[in-house]
C-alpha cells in the first residue's frame, strides 16, 4: 500500500488509546468528584429496598477498597466487558441493553452522515460552481440559517408534519411488532420507521457541510494547477472531474471523521423526538430513573464507538491522500 | 498625543469596513438590538406574567392570546417575550465564559509553541474527539442541581476546542510578523505580546469566534432544556420546546406552542452567524487567503 506506513498506523492507534483511556477515566471520575459517590447512591438504592442491588454494587464497585483500587477495578471490568448491572432493569446487565440499543443508533447516524455527505458534495459543488447567483445565495442564506436550529426542532416539525398531518409515516418507534414475515418486510418496516428520524439529522447536518465543501471547491479553484489546467484549454467539466472534485473532497472526508461526534449527539436529542429506541434515548431514560451503572455505560460506549470510527477513518484518510502519511 | 490620533483614525478605518460598509453584519446586528429590546422591556411588552396559570388550556391564538394558550393555561407570547431574557443571558454569559478560555489557549498555543504549545494542541484533540453533548448529559446528570448559573458553566467551559484551534492558527501566522519582533526588541513580556499586540490584530477572528460561540451556546442550552436537564424553574426558548413535547403539543396541533419559540432561536442564532462569517470574509480578503473557523 503506498504511503502507508506503519509508523503513522502506530502513532494514530496511540492517540486513540489515549483518548479513550481519558474518557473513560472522566466516567469513572465524575459520579465520585459530584458528591454523589456510588456508596452515596448505595444508601438512596437500598432505601428502595434493594438490599440484593446494593450488596451486588457493592461488589461491582469494591467500595470498600481505596480509590486507585477502585480505579483499577473500574478498568479491568471495562476490558472485560463489564459495564455492571441496570438498576432500572435489574438484575440485567447494563451491556445487554446496551448491545440491544447501540445498532439502532449506527443505523439512522450512519445512514444520516452518509446521506448528507453526498448531497453536501452535490450542492455544494454547484453553489460553487454557479458563485454569486440566485442559486448560491439561496443555498448559502437558506444554510446559515438551518445551522442555527436546534437538532430536536426539525425532528418535531418533521413528526408534526409528515407523521401527524399527513400521516405518511409512523410519528416513532423503530420497529412495528405486527409486522411479521420475511426478512425483506421486516427491513422495509425498520427502514420506514427510520425514515423521519434520518431526514431530520440530514437535513441539519446538511447545511454546514455544504458551505464547507462549496468554499474547498473554491478554493481549489483559485490554486496554480486549475488556472495552469484552464490555460491549457481544458474544457471545465474535465477540470472539475479530473483535478478539482478529488482534491477538494480530501479537506471534507476530515470533516467526516470531526462530525462524527456531533453526529452522536444530534442523535440523542433526534432519538428522544422520535422515540427511536437507541443509545440516546437509552441514556435518558437511565437519566430520569437515575440509573447511574447505565449511564456511565451508555458513556462509556458511545466514547468506544466515537474513538473507533475516528480511528477508522484515520486509517482509511491516507489511502485517499497520500501526502498524510509522510507528514 | 500624535501616536494616539492616527491610532484613532486607524480603529475607524476598521469599524467603517468591518460596520458601516458591512450588510451583513448590520442586518444581524439589527435582529440582536430588536430582541435586547424585547428582552429588557419584557415586562412591558408581555401583556401577561409568564407563569399566570389563568386561561383556558389549548386555546388557538387569538386577539387576546396572540400565541395562544399553553397547557397549563399560560399565555404563549408572555412567555416567547420573558424566555428572551433567559435564552440571551445564558448565550452571551457562557459565550464569554468560552471566549475567555479559547482566546488564552489558542495565544499561548500559537504564540508560545514549543512544549506548552504542543501538549495544548494535544489536549484540545483528545477532547475534540469526546462528544461534547453526551459528555455535558453526563456531567448534568450527576450534578446536584442543574440551576442557570451550573448551566451557563457546563456550557461555557466545554465548548471552547474549536475556538482555540482556531485562534492558534491565526496566531501561529501573526507571530511571525515584522510588529512581532519589534515588540520583543523593546523587551515586551509573553503575556504583554500576546495580548496587547497579537490579540488586536486577529480582533475580526476573535469576534467572529465569539459571535458563533453564543449561537452554539445557545443551541446547547436549547438542547439541555429540551433533554430535560435545563433548570426547570426558568422560561427559557428551549424549556418552553421541552415542555410543549413531553405535553403532547403535537397530538394537540398547539404548532403555534412550537413554532415561535424555535423560530426566536434560529433567527436570533442567524444573527450572530451573519455577523461572524461577514468578518471572517472581510479579514480573509485582506489577508489573501481563506481563514476558516
Amino acid at each position: 500500500m503506498r504511503g502507508f506506513s506503519l509508523k503513522y498506523v502506530i502513532k494514530r492507534f496511540i492517540s486513540a488509546v489515549f483518548t479513550l483511556w481519558i474518557a473513560l477515566t472522566i466516567n469513572f471520575l465524575l459520579p465520585r468528584c459530584m458528591g454523589g459517590d456510588p456508596a452515596e447512591y448505595l444508601a438512596s438504592q437500598s432505601a428502595m429496598g434493594s438490599l440484593e442491588y446494593a450488596e451486588l454494587m457493592k461488589q461491582q464497585f469494591g467500595l470498600d477498597k481505596s480509590i486507585f483500587e477502585q480505579y483499577i477495578l473500574y478498568l479491568k471490568e471495562l476490558l472485560h466487558g463489564n459495564l455492571g448491572v441496570s438498576y432500572m432493569n435489574f438484575p440485567t446487565p447494563v451491556k445487554d441493553i446496551i448491545l440491544e440499543a447501540i445498532p439502532w443508533t449506527l443505523l439512522i447516524v450512519i445512514t444520516s452522515i452518509l446521506i448528507s455527505f453526498a448531497l453536501a458534495w452535490f450542492l455544494g459543488t454547484l453553489s460553487a460552481l454557479k458563485k454569486g447567483s440566485f442559486f448560491d445565495n439561496a443555498v448559502v442564506g437558506t444554510s446559515f440559517y438551518i445551522q442555527s436550529i436546534p437538532y430536536f426542532w426539525v425532528g418535531m416539525l418533521i413528526v408534526m408534519a409528515f407523521g401527524y398531518y399527513l400521516e405518511w409515516f409512523p410519528m416513532g418507534h423503530a420497529q412495528d411488532a405486527a409486522v411479521t414475515g420475511g426478512f425483506l418486510a421486516q427491513a422495509g418496516d425498520i427502514a420506514y420507521h427510520a425514515f423521519l428520524p434520518v431526514l431530520s439529522m440530514v437535513i441539519v447536518s446538511l447545511a454546514g457541510r455544504m458551505i464547507m465543501m462549496r468554499s474547498n471547491i473554491l478554493q481549489v479553484f483559485s490554486e496554480d494547477y486549475i488556472v495552469l489546467a484552464q490555460a491549457k484549454g481544458l474544457k471545465k467539466g474535465k477540470i472539475l472531474t479530473k483535478y478539482a472534485l478529488r482534491n477538494a473532497l480530501l479537506p471534507s472526508f476530515t470533516g467526516l471523521m470531526l462530525s462524527l461526534g456531533q453526529a452522536v449527539g444530534g442523535a440523542i436529542a433526534t432519538e428522544l423526538v422520535f422515540s427511536y429506541p437507541g443509545i440516546g434515548l437509552t441514556t435518558m431514560n437511565a437519566i430520569l430513573s437515575h440509573d447511574y451503572p447505565l449511564i456511565q455505560g451508555c458513556f462509556a460506549i458511545i466514547a468506544v464507538s466515537v474513538v473507533t470510527l475516528n480511528f477508522l477513518a484515520d486509517l482509511i484518510y491516507p489511502l485517499i491522500d497520500p501526502r498524510v502519511s509522510l507528514s | 498625543m500624535k501616536k494616539e490620533k492616527k491610532q484613532k483614525s486607524d480603529s475607524y478605518l476598521v469599524l467603517e469596513k468591518y460596520l458601516l460598509k458591512n450588510t451583513k453584519a448590520k442586518i444581524g446586528i439589527g435582529i440582536i438590538v430588536f430582541f435586547t429590546l424585547v428582552a429588557v422591556f419584557a415586562p412591558v411588552i408581555a401583556p401577561y406574567e409568564a407563569t399566570q396559570m389563568d386561561f383556558v388550556p389549548w386555546e388557538a391564538p387569538s386577539s387576546e392570546h396572540w400565541l395562544g394558550v399553553n397547557s397549563y393555561g399560560q399565555d404563549i407570547f408572555s412567555q416567547v417575550v420573558y424566555g428572551t431574557r433567559v435564552t440571551i443571558s445564558v448565550g452571551i454569559l457562557a459565550g464569554l465564559l468560552t471566549s475567555f478560555i479559547g482566546i488564552f489557549v489558542g495565544l499561548l498555543a500559537g504564540y508560545k509553541g514549543g512544549k506548552t504549545g504542543e501538549i495544548l494542541m494535544r489536549i484540545v484533540d483528545v477532547f475534540l474527539v469526546i462528544p461534547t453533548l453526551a459528555f455535558m448529559i453526563i456531567l448534568a446528570a450527576f450534578l446536584p442541581s442543574m440551576g442557570i448559573v451550573n448551566l451557563i458553566i457546563i456550557i461555557g467551559a466545554l465548548n471552547w476546542l474549536w475556538m482555540a484551534r482556531s485562534i492558534r492558527s491565526q496566531t501561529l501566522s501573526e507571530a511571525r510578523r515584522e510588529y512581532v519582533d519589534a515588540a520583543k526588541a523593546q523587551g515586551m513580556g509573553t503575556i504583554e505580546i500576546m495580548f496587547k499586540e497579537i490579540l488586536p490584530n486577529i480582533i475580526p477572528v476573535v469576534t467572529a469566534n465569539m459571535v458563533m460561540v453564543v449561537t452554539q451556546a445557545m443551541l446547547t442550552e436549547a438542547t439541555l432544556s429540551f433533554l430535560g436537564l435545563g433548570d426547570p424553574s426558568l422560561i427559557s426558548w428551549g424549556q418552553m420546546l421541552s415542555v410543549s413535547f413531553d405535553n403532547n403539543a403535537i397530538l394537540y396541533n398547539a404548532w403555534y406552542w412550537m413554532l415561535p419559540p424555535g423560530f426566536c432561536i434560529a433567527t436570533l442564532g442567524f444573527s450572530f452567524m451573519l455577523i461572524g462569517n461577514s468578518f471572517l470574509d472581510i479579514y480573509a480578503n485582506d489577508r489573501g487567503g481563506a481563514v476558516s473557523l
